[in-house]
């Protein structure tokens, strides 16, 4: 056993520069894809939450798209997209939406009317109202879905490796098809690393922000 | 002078479909004036003062805010000339107090260090202390926020303030205490006030006049006093028999003065002009140059004399002021034992007296 931990460290080492390298590569095409999920599915969220006639059904709409297996979507996208980095930052986006949507929409919704209406009677417009009451206080809602989407993220950018996309994924799957469990752990342990790091990076921002805006104190 | 008429309804309606929620309410606040609308839950209350804002559009009638139409005016510049003090408070949880505060400062971009001096000065309107203007809502104890609400609502200094039941999420003592202070403030803010509550004690307490609404419709407007002298079985119901007590505390002494009395100069003789003026009234008032009052003397000492005896005079008893309450003042003839008290003003002027007797009459109408 430990022989086995002391030799897979070795490994590890051998291949460090390759992890380093895949690492990078999963990080970014990770963040572009909940930074893309994000920068549509917030605006979307505000602009279906003042519409209630639709706002359920934009949701369940995203929900659908959520419930596509990962490698469907990417097989779905081959003719139009070909290979690489375009369709697996694609298909990252498209999985970002519905936290992200439905967690924006539910926190404008929800909050408090008594604050609303007081923003309202005091004479905000609907930009004041929108940017210094009801964002703010949707923020951590809001967050909580980006924290999501961004572990969740962090997963699925491994698929990205069967189109040719890089990232950890080529380590893994590379180690599936040669039956090495030492590549596919070298692969593994940073996605997870990743995912956690990135959660706490976000939630890290999330209180900075949030003393700021006056959220959390 | 005639007061000018800040905030006028004519005969303004709501409806809901086909319910209608107000229904052909007219009315009019005079400036400076606390103007308390009241009525059982569900009546209209709320739905009345946001009409007067606009957060609630009005389905018929005419609502003018100074003249002017409201629906001809931009809501949103309407709202920032209208302070708002909302049912369920409204404090805005991410922001400090002072943030709260100066809301409608920041909407206006008005500079920042006026907003922090305008913080600091109304935080200590409402006595409150400066130190909480760094805490956040949830930190406060309900009926501090609701000072907070008050503080809100008088930042941008409007003419007119809407607080719908301001005091309602506190213990009656802490209660008393802010309709108390209102009063105060009012005494130099002299704001144009509409104050919405459903407890008749405070709407006689706070209230100039009160309007008394049930199911949509206004039933009655007036004072303290004429509300009490209603005979109509809905609002009698309405506002008690406790009510009358309250009344009482609202209602100045200068309301029930007896002041066509007998009353002699210190010296003079006594003429058949004063003696006429006794009627089934047993004094007489002696007054010196000043028009103070020296004591009185019963006609039965007086045995048909012309002069007075200094002896004979007998001190009054401890005056009351014309602006003290009909209920501090029977409170003091009963503690007192006495059946009047006599009512001398600011500067000492004798006016004349307050019985149990006026107090009553007053009541009874
Ligand atoms: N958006 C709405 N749609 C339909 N009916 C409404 C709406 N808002 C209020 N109502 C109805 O209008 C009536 C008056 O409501 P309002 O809030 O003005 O009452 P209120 O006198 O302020 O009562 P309370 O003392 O409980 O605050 C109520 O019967 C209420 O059910
Ligand atoms: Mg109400």
């Amino acid at each position: 056993m430990l022989e086995n931990i002391g030799l897979f460290f070795s490994y590890f080492w051998e291949i460090r520069a390759q992890v380093a390298e895949l690492t990078l590569q999963h990080l970014w095409l990770s963040l572009a894809g909940v930074l893309l999920g994000t920068l549509t599915a917030v605006p979307l969220g505000i602009f279906i939450s003042r519409r209630p006639k639709i706002s359920s059904f934009v949701i369940d709409l995203a929900g659908a798209l959520y419930t596509i297996p990962s490698l469907a979507i990417l097989g779905f996208m081959l003719p139009f997209l070909g290979l690489g980095w375009l369709p697996t930052i694609t298909a990252l986006t498209i999985y970002s939406w519905l936290p992200v949507l439905r967690n924006t929409c539910t926190g404008i919704v929800n909050v408090d009317p008594a604050a609303k209406e007081a923003a309202l009677g005091m004479g905000a417009t609907s930009n004041q109202l929108l940017f210094r009451v009801e964002l703010p206080m949707a923020f951590p809602v809001i967050m909580a879905g980006i924290r999501t989407v961004a572990v969740l993220t962090v997963g699925i950018t491994t698929m990205g490796a069967l189109v040719a996309a890089g990232g950890l994924g080529s380590l893994i799957f590379t180690g599936i098809s040669m039956m090495d469990n030492r590549m596919i752990l070298a692969g593994t342990i940073p996605v997870s690393a990743l995912a956690v790091a990135l959660d706490q990076l976000l939630g890290f921002l999330e209180n900075k922000a949030g003393v700021w805006t006056g959220v959390r104190s | 002078m005639v007061e000018a008429i800040e905030v006028e309804l004519q005969s303004v309606s709501k409806f809901y479909g086909e319910d209608k929620v107000v229904d052909a309410v007219s009315l009019h606040v005079n400036q400076g004036e606390i103007f308390v609308l009241i009525g059982p839950s569900g009546c209209g209350k709320t739905t009345t003062l946001k009409m007067i804002n606009q957060l609630i559009p009005h389905t018929s009638g005419r609502i003018l805010v100074r003249g002017k139409d409201v629906t001809e005016l931009d809501p949103v510049e309407l709202r920032r000339s209208i302070g708002y003090v909302i049912q369920y408070i409204g404090l805005l949880p991410h922001l400090t107090i002072r943030d709260n505060i100066t809301f409608v400062l920041q909407l206006k971009k008005y500079n920042k260090k006026m907003q922090r001096e305008r913080a600091m000065e109304l935080i200590e309107t409402v006595g409150l202390p400066v130190s909480y203007l760094d805490r956040h809502p949830r930190e406060l104890s309900g009926g501090q926020q609701q000072r907070v609400g008050v503080a809100r609502a008088l930042a941008a200094d409007p003419e007119i303030l809407l607080m719908d039941e301001p005091f309602g999420a506190v213990d009656p003592i802490t209660r008393e205490q802010l309709q108390l202070e209102l009063l105060r403030l009012q005494e130099t803010i002299k704001k144009t006030i509409i104050f919405v509550t459903h407890d008749m004690q405070e709407a006689f307490k706070v209230g100039d006049r009160i309007g008394i609404m049930r199911g949509g419709r206004l039933v009655t407007i007036g004072t303290a006093m004429d509300i009490v002298r209603e005979r109509d079985e809905f609002i009698r119901n309405f506002i008690g028999q406790g009510a009358i007590f309250s009344a009482l505390d609202t209602i100045p002494a200068a309301r029930a003065i007896i002041d066509d009395l007998p009353i002699v100069q210190e010296g003079a003789a006594l003429d058949d002009d004063v003696l006429s003026l006794t009627g089934d009234w047993e004094n007489i008032f002696i007054v010196d140059g000043q028009r103070r009052c020296l004591g009185y003397i019963s006609l039965s000492e007086i045995k048909g004399q012309r002069k007075i005896d200094r002896e004979k005079v007998t001190a009054c008893p401890p005056p009351c002021r014309p602006g003290d309450s009909l209920k501090k003042v029977i409170e003091e003839m009963l503690w007192g034992n006495r059946a009047w008290l006599p009512v001398v003003s600011e500067e000492g002027y004798f006016l004349g007296i307050v019985s149990f007797q006026s107090c009553a009459s007053l009541l009874v109408g």
